[in-house]
């Protein structure tokens, strides 16, 4: 890296009671409030019509909200039109400007805001070279690659060093491989920079790769604000159980001191108050590992999925279904069909409301 | 062995096609080089009409008319048109958008109805208030009045063919109500904004009709002078102006083909749905 450093801008973000209406309909946010801290790689998950896309545009000034405050960097935005805010946004479609080749694509906000054209070049340059784009810069857009026009859609948003940073689903239109590259990539540069990005997803497990926080939104609310674990493992609700790809939901009968009474029976130990039981799929065992925990029960086999590390089951318990996933140490696995000893431990569980 | 007769009959009707549509103007051409006054036997090369017609102050004055008119409708339409073309496209989901709808109207609308409408009424207005008497004014607002709605349509064309997430980026990044016109619209309109210019004005120097209907005796125009020299007969003098018409439009076409398919891309970016 020679030259221009980027600077190290960081700014929060207080949403409060944020809410934003479109003509018929429900509300696309209702009474959002959360806050982002400065630096951080905050994602806004959930599923399409959520509202993420919507809180998104909030922050950018592309929308203008009904009712409650958004402040960036402890100063309002009210009234502050896009081109005013030091906030850049990777939009889904990249929208790379087709009559501008990659560098004056990149160099374009920098030009908007005044800056000499030596300082642009110089500028550019280095964070093409950080965005793995540095021999790119004379390319036509149109002769780019999906992947090389994110990259080009990041450094023209990185290059003016915004308080913040937006991505819309900005990978979404990418190929599995390249997309697992470039989560690992764009964590690394969130890091490095110690910039504030806002990302924007429906897939829960990059939204679990990439972020400190998620804030998981049904439409219009937030459901729950929390690190990747709290929200996997202690989802808030059903919705941000199902939506963070869990699959084994017990109904709670009636609940003590010591246990509680289900659907597939009795477990004892301690549970908090709820609806629903949810048992991770790695928190339930097979035979000589379910004889380690204390409660135990049969099933039958009626799926089995082998997935290389792990094999899936789907396990029949009466009018149930749950499915477990153990890891592959060699031993031969359960066949379709067959009645096996299921054990589930209280800490692989965690108990929900509707 | 039907699906080869089928494709002799195809090239059949293609050549017949083509023999009608570019004979009659081959022969125009042909006859606008005959060394005697006849369409009907070629006697020798010759540049004598052509000669004559430079030599002919009523063609001269017709041609100096046509091009000023073209030019002055055209430049006025293409700025008209070019803003409501961006109208329409900026308030498209607005409560008015059917308005864009009367714009297809003058497009579909016969040309002697529309002249006809627009002599009665710059006639209705000049009897009342003096102003608009029939001359190049008169012919300058009825040319912009069919210009508009096909620039309009091709600027229109060109912004919903565009990206929507381009407006914006352009937003995003900086630029101000100007800066987004100069440095984002305008240069991505450009090939449009060209073609458009190119097409009103070969339909301004085609235009015949409407034209007669609005033209003052100052202001003939050459279609206006062809259709009345012909009724004496078709002259090669006639032949040798239709003759510079068709290569001025041949012209024309052959730069609107270059601004369509010359570096421009803009076509929307890939990308996914939006949450």
């Amino acid at each position: 890296m020679s030259g221009h450093a980027l600077a190290r801008t960081a700014s929060s973000i207080r949403v409060e009671a944020v809410t934003k209406s479109f003509e018929r309909g429900v509300p696309a946010l209702d009474a959002v409030t959360l806050d982002v801290e400065a630096g951080e790689f905050f994602t806004l998950l959930g599923p399409s019509g959520c509202g993420k896309t919507t809180l998104l545009r909030v922050l950018a000034g592309l929308e203008e909200p009904d009712t409650g405050r958004v402040e960036i960097g402890g100063r309002s935005m009210a009234g502050v039109p896009p081109h005013r805010r030091s906030v850049n946004t990777v939009f889904q479609s990249y929208a790379l400007f087709p009559h501008r080749n990659v560098r004056q694509n990149i160099g374009f906000g920098l030009e908007m805001q005044g800056v000499p054209g030596a300082e642009i070049a110089e500028r550019s340059q280095a964070i093409a070279g950080l965005t793995g784009i540095g021999t790119l810069l004379e390319r036509d857009v149109a002769q780019l690659s999906g992947g090389q026009r994110q990259r080009v859609a990041l450094a023209r948003a990185l290059v003016n060093e915004p308080d913040v940073l937006l991505l819309d689903e900005p990978l979404s239109a990418l190929d599995a491989g390249l997309r697992a590259h470039l989560q690992l990539e764009l964590k690394r540069l969130q890091r490095r920079l110690g910039m504030t990005f806002v990302f924007v997803t429906h897939d829960q497990e990059e939204a679990m790769v990439m972020s400190d926080r998620i804030a998981v939104l049904n439409a219009g609310r937030i459901a729950q604000v929390d690190t990747p674990q709290g929200v996997y493992e202690a989802p808030a609700d059903l919705f941000v159980a199902r939506f963070m790809g869990h699959e084994n939901f017990v109904p709670i009968r009636q609940r003590d001191a010591t246990g509680v009474d289900t659907a597939i029976g009795r477990l004892d130990g301690d549970f908090a108050a709820g609806s629903h039981l949810l048992l991770r799929p790695e928190a339930i065992r097979l035979d000589s590992d379910a004889r380690q925990v204390p409660n135990r029960f049969m099933a039958r086999v009626s799926e089995r999925l082998y997935r290389g590390g792990t094999t899936e089951y789907r396990l029949d318990c009466g009018d149930i279904q749950l499915m477990a996933s153990c890891a592959n140490r060699g031993q031969p696995g359960h066949e379709v069909g067959e009645t096996v000893e299921v054990g589930v431990s209280d800490r692989g569980t965690a108990t929900l409301s509707d | 062995m039907s699906a080869g007769r089928l494709e002799n009959g195809l090239r059949a009707f293609w050549i017949v096609l083509l023999v009608f549509l570019y004979a009659p103007l081959a022969v125009v051409v042909f006859f606008s080089f005959n060394s005697i006054n006849s369409s009907a036997r070629f006697a020798g090369f010759s540049l004598q009409w052509y000669e004559q017609l430079f030599r002919n102050e009523a063609i001269v004055a017709a041609l100096t008319n046509t091009v000023v008119l073209a030019m002055v409708s055209t430049i006025i339409a293409v700025i008209i048109g070019g803003l409501l073309g961006y109208g329409f496209y900026r308030y498209r989901l607005g409560r008015l958008s059917w308005l864009v709808w009367l714009i297809y109207l003058p497009v579909i609308m016969p040309d002697i109805v529309f002249g006809i409408a627009e002599m009665t009424f710059f006639v209705a207005i000049n009897e009342r208030l003096g102003i608009l008497s029939p001359g190049l004014g008169t012919m300058v607002i009825a040319h912009v009045t069919f210009q508009v709605p096909f620039v309009a349509l091709l600027v229109n064309a060109r912004l919903l063919s565009l990206d929507p997430q381009l407006f914006e980026a352009c937003h995003d990044l900086y630029a101000g109500p100007w800066q987004r016109a100069r440095f984002f619209l305008l240069p991505v309109l450009r090939p449009a904004i060209l073609s458009s210019f190119l097409l009103a004005l070969t339909l301004s120097i085609d235009d015949f009709v409407i034209s007669f209907f609005t033209a003052g005796p100052q202001s003939t125009t050459l279609p206006i002078y062809i259709w009345s020299a012909i009724k004496k007969g078709v002259t090669p003098e006639v032949n040798a102006i239709a003759t510079l018409m068709i290569g001025s439009v041949f012209l024309v076409a052959f730069f609107s083909l270059l601004v369509q398919h010359g570096p421009s891309g803009g076509r929307p970016s890939k990308g996914g749905r939006r949450a």
